[in-house]
């Protein structure tokens, strides 16, 4: 998995957690570990397809449940380099 | 700097009335050849009638409207009431967001906001039919033959949005599975109807109807009834014929007051519930989306009117003082401050279409529990300051 896309998405957890982004790691839980509510978990996503330009509908949304899952949507929704 | 709104309706006037009072000149292209706005009613919200106070037409859509006494939430079979919040009663709403909460017909809405405008810079019987990005910005063609060029475009033309082809390059809307039947009736003749000036909602699997009442005496009820399917929608348009007695049969072994207000309208169609699922961009080029175009959403928040208004006043106040040179990060800044608010405001109302179709089962107390929780879950709904939010 790419690190930048997890780089990226650490620190938009961070800020959306308001939690040191050091201490997030891929298998952090959205819900349980950094606390987002469905709402919360909206604006992290909305975050994420403006940083990366990736679409994320709201059923890909919903499934997500660790920050992985969301790196690894972005990784195979990105445009090959 | 030229600015074309394309779209006379809630949208396109406020945005107008909102510019000009920033000073801002703006010329609105609407199809129609008079202001005569579709639908029925609109229950607006603190969110934007916040704002209507501030652009001065307050006085006038509250002398139209009706504020309803509570909201109530009930079953739609036995009538139960699950769960009541105060609104009017003891000035309620008011004193929580700090502005009131009111029904109205839409064309009256569009009256109040029209007469306001006074005609300033609006078009009427202009079809947009061509929208491009070339010579000195954006360049338009409408059905009547007029050509013009604008520096901005502001795509305030609904949920069959012209302008939205251009922006996303073709994303459309979609039919959310769900239709409505529609219609007002005088409260006289709804003698099984409690609390008449109450805004409720009646659940039932499957379906769910909502009223409240509307005009300066609240005389008159406005309801909306949803239920789920048909699960393909026929045909092209937004509303589709139905059978004689067709509504009244989805509502069969409902409460009295349910059936009887269905019953006192002539149903001969259905009202198809259409989405614009979430958009990655609200702009390209000198051009933008503005709301339902942008983010139709099904209305069981009530929010559609509400989200558009919020719009309006964001993107005139950042419109303050900007030169057709800062017009990208402008649209930039205007898409970061309403994406998020709306996509959860469009989800949130999504789910609470599977709260108010909730079969019988063990579910129903979560349900019961969600509804008596309704002022506190969707505070940040009502309570949101947009003029606030772009000025900081």
């Amino acid at each position: 998995m790419g690190t930048a896309v997890l780089d990226g998405l650490i620190a938009i957890a961070a800020e959306e957690a308001h939690v040191d982004p050091a201490t997030i790691t891929a298998d952090a839980r959205l819900r349980d570990r950094l606390g987002l509510d469905s709402l919360a978990l909206i604006d992290l996503v909305v975050a994420a397809e403006d940083r990366f330009g990736v679409r994320i509908p709201d059923d890909d949304a919903e499934r997500f449940v660790t920050l992985g899952d969301v790196a690894a949507f972005i990784q195979a929704a990105l445009p090959r380099q | 700097m030229r600015i074309a709104i394309i779209g006379g309706g809630i949208g396109g006037l406020t945005l107008a009335l909102a510019m000009r009072e920033r000073g801002i000149a703006a010329s609105v292209y609407e199809q129609a050849g008079q202001l005569s706005e579709i639908g029925v009613a609109v229950a607006l919200s603190a969110n934007a009638t916040r704002e209507l106070r501030r652009l001065g037409v307050l006085p006038g859509v509250m002398a139209a409207s009706t504020e309803p006494s509570e909201l109530i939430y009930r079953d739609g079979r036995d009538g139960r009431r699950i769960a009541a919040h105060p609104v009017h009663n003891g000035m309620s709403y008011q004193n929580r967001f700090g502005a009131p909460y009111c029904g109205i017909h839409r064309a009256d809405l569009q009256r109040v906001l029209g007469d306001a405008l006074a005609g300033d810079g609006l078009h009427l019987g202009h079809r947009l039919m061509t929208i491009e990005e070339g010579g000195a910005g954006m360049q338009l063609r409408f059905t009547n033959g007029l050509a013009i060029e604008a520096d901005l475009v502001v795509g305030a033309d609904g949920v069959k949005s012209a302008v939205r082809g251009f922006v996303t390059r073709g994303a459309g809307t979609e039919y959310s599975g769900t239709s409505a039947f529609r219609g007002i009736v005088p409260a006289a003749k709804l003698p099984s109807l409690p609390d008449p000036l109450a805004i409720q909602f009646w659940m039932g699997p499957g379906a769910h109807l909502l009223h409240y009442a509307i005009g300066p005496e609240g005389g008159d009820v406005n309801y909306f009834a949803v239920v789920e399917g048909p699960i393909a929608w026929p045909g092209a348009g937004s509303t589709a014929p139905i059978e004689p007695n067709e509504a009244v049969r989805a509502f069969a072994g409902w409460h009295p007051a349910v059936t009887e207000m269905i019953a006192a309208t002539e149903q001969t169609l259905r009202w198809g519930l259409f989405v614009v699922p979430h958009l990655l961009h609200w702009h390209r080029g000198g051009a933008v989306l503005l709301g339902d175009s942008a983010h139709a959403m099904v209305p069981h928040h009530g929010q559609g009117a509400n989200t558009t208004i919020e719009d309006a006043i964001t993107l005139a106040e950042l419109l303050r003082d900007a030169a057709p040179a800062s017009i990208g990060a402008l649209l930039a800044r205007y898409q970061a401050l309403r994406r998020a608010r709306t996509r959860k405001i469009q989800r949130s109302s999504w789910i609470t279409n599977g709260l108010l179709h909730l079969p019988d089962g063990p579910a129903l107390p979560t349900r019961d529990a969600a509804m008596a929780a309704f002022p506190e879950r969707f505070a940040w709904i009502h309570g949101h300051d947009a003029l606030h939010a772009a000025a900081a």
